[in-house]
C-alpha cells in the first residue's frame, strides 16, 4: 500500500492487538518466566526467596514421591493413550458405516461424554463402582467369587480404572477427528481393491490403516499431551485416601505448592513437567514422521 | 459376434457374479459390524443413562439390589433437596458469571488480534505469531503455581476476576490462530474492492471480515464457553469458600455434607452437566467443527 | 492534457522487476486495452493507477493530480476486479452502495442511488438477492454498478470477462461498449485477448515484460505493428513468419529471397542490408492459392490440414519456409496432401529484423 498511510497502518495493528498482547503479557509471558526463576529459589509459595541454583532440582530427583509422580504418570499415559486412539479409530470405522440420522445419534453416544465436565464424570462412575450398590459390581463378581470390590481403593486396580473411565470420557474426540480422516478416502479406492481380490482385512491394513495415518498420529499426539497433564481425574477419585501411592506429576506440584508451601520446588517440578512435554512430544513427532515416510 | 466379442461378454459376466457375490457377502458382514456398532453405543451411552435415571429414584430403590433400568417411582427429591439446601444456585452464578466473561474477553481479544497478524503490516508481527505459536509447548498447569502468586499479588484469589484471568490465555490464543487462519482466506480482491471503495481499516473488519466467518465465531464461543464451563483445576485452586466456586468444584464439595446420598449426588451433577448438554445437543455441528479446527492446530 | 499519466514508472519487487520505465498517457473518455500475454506488466500497471500497488520509481498523474501517494479511495477511481469480489453476505443492494454507506452517506441516498444504478444495469429485480443467486453475468453487472455508484473520473477493469463462457463474453462486450458509449467516461481495460482488446479499445498498449510494445490503435496494430511482438499478438490466426534474406535494397524498396528461391519485393524503412537475415511476416489472409505451376507464385507447398469454418477455410500448408496457415474466404476446392502454390500479397507484408523490430 501507499507508504504515507502506513504509519497509520501500524497504529491500527497495535490498536487491535493491545487487549490480546496486555493480557497475554501479564497472564503467560510473565508468569512463564517466573515459574523458571522461582524454580532456582527457595521461596514458598507467596514471598521471596534466596537464589539457590539447582538445588531444587537436586532435591526432585531424590525425592521419592516426585519419582512416584513420575511413574505413575507415565503408566497412566501407557494405559490411556494407546487403547483410547485404537479403540476411537474402530469405533470410527464402525460408525461411518451408518447414514444420516442413525448416524448422528450413535456419533451423539459417544461424543456426550466428552461435553460433560470432568466432576460429573467422576460422579457418574464412583457411583457405578461404587462398593455396595454400583452396576459395575455385577460384572466384577464373576471374577472375584462374589466379593465385592472397592475399585479405587484397590492400588492395583486404581490406575486403570481411571484410565478405564478416561478413555469413556474422551473417546468421543478421537471418534470425531477419525471420521473426519475417513471421510476423507474416497469410496472408489475401496471398490477398486475389492475387483482386485483384496479382502476387508487387506484393505484394512494396505488402504484404511495408510491413508489414516496422519489422523492416527495426530491423535496419538494430542492425547499424549493431554494425559501427561492428568490432575482432575486422579485428584477425585483418590478422594483423599492413598493420595500418595497414586499421585501425579501435576498433582505433586499442587502438593509442594500449596500443601508444603514450597513455591521454588513446585516450580522446579513444574518446569520438569515443561520439559517432559516437550522432550515427549518432539520424540513421537520424529517417531510418528519416520513411520509415517515407511 | 466375433469370437473376441463373445469372450468379452463372458467376461463380463464372470465379473459380475463375482462382484454380487462379493457384495451380497459385504451385506452380511456389514450387518454384523453395525449391529456391533449400534451395541457399542448402547454400552458407552448406559452410564450416563444410568446416572439420570438414578436421580429420578427415590433412595430407597437405588439401594436396592437388582439393576431397575426405569424408577418405580419415579421422583423428583433428589432434585428439589439439591436445588433447596445446597449452594448450587450460587455455583450456577458463578459458573455463568465466569464462563460469560472468559468467552467474552477472549473471543473480542482474539478478533482483534487475528486481523491484526493477518491483514496488517507491523513490527514485531513475526515474533508475536511465532510466541504465540511457542507457547502451545508451556502447560497450562504447569502455570498453575505462578498464576495463585500472580493472583495473589492483584488481591484476586478467592474472587470471580481472580478466576476468571488465568484462563484467558489457552483459549485465546487458539482462538487468535483460528482467526488469523480464516482471516488469511478470505480472497484478497475483497479487501482491495472495500479499500477502493474508502473502508478503513475498523470498516474492513467489521463489516466485511468478520461477517462472512461468522460461523467460526460461534463456533469459537461455543467451545470457549464450554471448556470456561467444565473447568476445574484452575478454579479448584484459586478459591477456597464455597460462594465463590464454580459448578463444576463445587459439585465435588456436596457428598460430605448428606453422607451417602447416591441420588443426591448424581442429581447435582446432572444439574452440573445440563447447560453444557444443552448446548452441544443445540448447536451440533458448530460444536464438532470447532473440535476439529483446535484439533487442526495442535496437530 | 492527458487523462491518466504513467511517467517513468518502475515497479520491483524485491530482485525482480515487473515494470521498466514505462510512460503512457491516456486521453479522456477513451476506452484504452492494456494487452499483452500473463506476466506482462498489464495488471500491475492498472494496480499501480488504482493505488493497489506502490509505485518504486516514477510518478501518476490523474486529471493533472499527482496521485503517486495519495490512497485508492482519493484518487476517484473505480475497478472491477476479475472475481468480481462481491462481498457474498451482502445484497446487491447492498454491494452497489457500499461505497457510499463506508462513506456515512444517509440510507436514503444510498437507496437512491443504488437504484438508479441498478436501472441503468438492468438490475432492478435483483436488488434484494445475494450473489450466490445470480449468475455469472449478473454478478459482473452487480461489480459494474459498485464501481458506478461511487462517479469515478476513471473506470479500471481487471480481465473482467474470463471468468464467463464465450457465449456470454460476447454478449458482455457488447454491453460494456455501450455502457463506455452511453457514459463516456474514460476506461482502462487490462486483458491478454486480443479480440477483447480489438473490438472494445480506441486504443491499445501492447505490454511485453514490462514495457511498452507498441501503443496505437487497433487498426494501426493490426496493419502497421512495430515489432514481431506485436505482430503475433494480434491478429487470429496469426501471422506466419519466415525465414528470408535481403538480396538487395534499392531505395524504399527491398528484393527479399524466399525459402525456395523466388524473390519478392518488400516495402522498408530505413534500416535494412543487403545479406542481412531477417524474418518475413504475412497474414494468413494475406495469401492465396494459386496452380502450383503459377510461375508468380511465391511458394509451393503440400496441404497437410484442411480446416472449413464455412465463411472462410483454413489451410496448413507445408511449404520450404516451415508451415504456414493460409485462411481464404468462403469454401476452398483444396484436398489434404494437395500440392499448391501460395502467393504473397506484397503491400501486406512486413520485415522483422533480428532485434524483433519492423524494418
Amino acid at each position: 500500500m501507499i507508504v504515507k498511510s502506513r504509519r497509520n497502518e501500524i497504529v491500527v495493528a497495535y490498536a487491535l492487538m493491545a487487549p490480546f498482547i496486555i493480557v497475554y503479557g501479564v497472564l503467560f509471558v510473565y508468569p512463564s518466566v517466573k515459574m523458571f526463576e522461582l524454580s532456582f529459589t527457595d521461596a514458598p509459595l507467596i514471598g521471596e526467596g534466596a537464589w539457590v541454583g539447582f538445588k531444587n532440582f537436586w532435591r526432585l530427583q531424590s525425592d521419592r514421591l516426585f519419582s512416584t509422580a513420575i511413574w505413575n504418570t507415565t503408566y497412566f499415559v501407557l494405559l490411556s493413550v494407546v487403547p483410547s486412539t485404537l479403540i476411537g479409530l474402530a469405533v470410527a470405522l464402525g460408525v461411518n458405516r451408518l447414514r444420516g440420522r442413525l448416524q448422528g445419534v450413535v456419533l451423539a453416544a459417544f461424543f456426550l461424554p466428552y461435553i460433560l465436565p470432568v466432576s460429573v464424570v467422576y460422579r457418574i462412575w464412583s457411583w457405578m463402582f461404587d462398593k455396595d450398590f454400583g452396576v459395575a459390581q455385577y460384572v466384577i463378581t464373576p471374577f472375584t467369587g462374589g466379593q465385592h470390590v472397592s475399585v479405587f481403593r484397590t492400588l492395583p486396580l486404581f490406575m486403570p480404572a481411571v484410565a478405564f473411565v478416561t478413555i469413556w470420557w474422551l473417546l468421543g474426540f478421537n471418534v470425531l477427528l477419525f471420521i473426519a480422516g475417513l471421510r476423507n478416502i474416497s469410496s472408489e479406492i475401496y471398490e477398486a481393491a475389492a475387483l482386485d481380490g483384496a479382502g476387508r482385512w487387506t484393505q484394512f491394513r494396505r488402504i484404511t490403516w495408510p491413508l489414516i495415518w496422519p489422523v492416527t498420529a495426530l491423535v496419538l499426539t494430542i492425547q499424549l499431551i493431554l494425559q501427561l497433564k492428568i490432575f482432575d481425574q486422579v485428584y477425585l477419585f483418590a478422594n483423599n485416601v492413598r493420595t500418595d501411592a497414586t499421585m501425579v506429576m501435576v498433582q505433586y506440584i499442587l502438593k509442594q505448592a500449596f500443601q508444603m508451601n514450597k513455591g521454588g520446588l513446585a516450580a522446579a517440578a513444574s518446569v520438569v513437567l515443561f520439559l517432559v512435554i516437550v522432550v515427549a512430544s518432539v520424540l513421537q513427532f520424529q517417531l510418528l514422521r519416520a513411520r509415517g515416510e515407511r | 459376434m466375433t469370437a473376441a466379442a463373445e469372450a468379452g461378454q463372458e467376461l463380463a459376466a464372470a465379473l459380475a457374479t463375482r462382484r454380487l457375490a462379493r457384495l451380497r457377502h459385504l451385506d452380511l458382514f456389514g450387518l454384523v459390524i453395525t449391529l456391533t456398532t449400534l451395541g457399542f453405543a448402547v454400552v458407552w451411552a448406559f452410564p450416563l443413562y444410568w446416572g439420570l435415571v438414578t436421580t429420578f429414584k427415590p433412595e430407597y430403590e437405588v439401594v436396592r439390589p437388582g439393576v431397575q433400568l426405569w424408577p418405580e417411582h419415579f421422583t423428583l427429591e433428589a432434585y428439589v433437596h439439591v436445588l433447596m439446601r445446597t449452594k448450587i444456585g450460587i455455583w450456577y452464578l458463578n459458573s455463568l458469571i465466569t464462563s460469560g466473561a472468559v468467552t467474552a474477553i477472549v473471543v473480542t481479544m482474539a478478533v482483534g488480534a487475528g486481523y491484526a497478524i493477518s491483514q496488517l503490516r507491523f513490527p514485531g508481527r513475526r515474533l508475536f505469531w511465532w510466541t504465540i505459536l511457542a507457547s502451545f509447548m508451556i502447560p497450562i498447569p504447569s502455570l498453575t503455581v505462578p498464576h495463585f502468586i500472580l493472583m495473589s499479588q492483584f488481591h484476586w484469589i478467592n474472587t470471580l476476576p481472580g478466576v476468571i484471568a488465568p484462563q484467558l490465555i489457552a483459549p485465546g490464543a487458539l482462538s487468535v490462530i483460528i482467526y488469523k487462519q480464516f482471516f488469511d482466506s478470505v480472497p484478497k480482491d475483497f479487501r482491495e474492492a472495500a479499500v477502493i471503495d474508502g473502508a478503513s481499516e475498523f470498516q474492513l473488519l467489521f463489516r466485511i471480515y468478520l461477517p462472512m466467518n461468522w460461523g467460526i465465531t460461534t463456533a469459537l464461543v461455543i467451545i470457549t464457553f464450554i471448556g470456561a464451563w467444565n473447568l476445574f483445576l484452575w478454579p479448584f485452586v484459586a478459591v477456597n469458600t464455597e460462594d465463590k466456586m464454580n459448578i463444576t468444584v463445587g459439585i465435588t464439595q456436596v457428598h460430605d455434607a448428606f453422607g451417602v446420598s447416591y441420588a443426591r449426588d448424581l442429581a447435582v451433577a446432572m444439574l452440573a452437566a445440563l447447560p453444557v448438554a444443552i448446548v452441544y445437543l443445540v448447536f451440533q455441528r458448530r460444536v464438532t467443527q470447532a473440535i476439529m479446527l483446535s484439533a487442526g492446530i495442535k496437530g | 492534457m492527458p487523462h491518466v499519466e504513467l511517467r517513468r514508472v518502475t515497479k520491483r519487487y524485491g530482485p525482480v522487476t515487473a515494470v521498466s520505465d514505462l510512460s503512457l498517457s491516456v486521453e479522456k473518455g477513451s476506452f484504452t486495452a492494456l494487452l499483452g500475454p500473463s506476466g506482462c506488466g498489464k495488471s500491475t500497471l492498472l494496480r499501480m493507477i488504482a493505488g493497489l500497488e506502490e509505485i518504486t520509481v516514477g510518478d501518476c498523474f490523474i486529471n493533472g493530480v499527482d496521485v503517486t501517494d495519495a490512497p485508492p479511495a482519493k484518487r476517484r477511481i473505480a475497478m472491477v476486479f476479475q472475481s468480481y469480489a462481491l462481498y457474498p453476505h451482502m445484497t446487491v443492494r447492498q454491494n452497489i452502495a457500499f461505497s457510499l454507506s463506508v462513506a456515512g452517506a444517509p440510507r436514503k441516498t444510498q437507496s437512491e442511488r443504488a437504484l438508479e444504478v441498478a436501472r441503468i444495469l438492468q438490475l432492478e429485480p435483483f436488488l434484494d438477492r445475494r450473489p450466490a443467486e445470480l449468475s455469472g453475468g449478473q454478478r459482473q453487472r452487480v461489480a459494474i454498478g459498485r464501481a458506478l455508484v461511487r462517479k469515478p473520473e476513471v473506470f479500471l477493469f481487471d480481465e473482467p470477462l474470463s471468468n464467463l463462457d464465450a457465449k456470454l463474453r460476447v454478449q458482455m462486450r457488447l454491453e460494456l461498449a455501450k455502457l463506455h458509449a452511453d457514459l463516456g467516461t474514460t476506461m482502462i481495460y487490462v486483458t491478454h485477448d486480443q479480440t477483447e482488446a480489438m473490438t472494445l479499445a480506441d486504443m491499445i498498449v501492447v505490454l511485453d515484460k514490462g514495457r511498452i510494445s507498441q501503443v496505437g490503435s487497433p487498426l494501426e496494430l493490426y496493419n502497421a505493428p512495430a515489432n514481431k511482438f506485436v505482430a503475433s499478438f494480434i491478429g487470429s490466426p496469426s501471422m506466419n513468419f519466415i525465414d528470408v534474406r535481403i538480396a538487395s535494397v534499392n531505395g524504399q524498396t527491398a528484393s527479399v529471397v524466399l525459402p525456395g528461391g523466388r524473390e519478392t519485393m518488400v516495402r522498408v524503412g530505413a534500416e535494412g542490408a543487403p545479406g542481412d537475415s531477417t524474418e518475413l511476416g504475412v497474414r494468413p489472409e494475406h495469401l492465396t492459392v494459386v496452380d502450383p505451376q503459377d510461375p508468380t507464385a511465391s511458394f509451393n507447398g503440400a496441404v497437410t490440414i484442411v480446416e472449413r469454418l464455412g465463411n472462410s477455410t483454413l489451410l496448413y500448408v507445408d511449404t520450404p519456409g516451415g508451415q504456414l496457415i493460409v485462411e481464404g474466404k468462403g469454401n476452398l476446392e483444396v484436398k489434404s496432401g494437395e500440392p499448391v502454390g501460395l502467393k504473397v500479397m506484397e503491400s501486406q507484408v512486413h520485415l522483422f529484423g533480428p532485434t524483433g523490430s519492423v524494418l
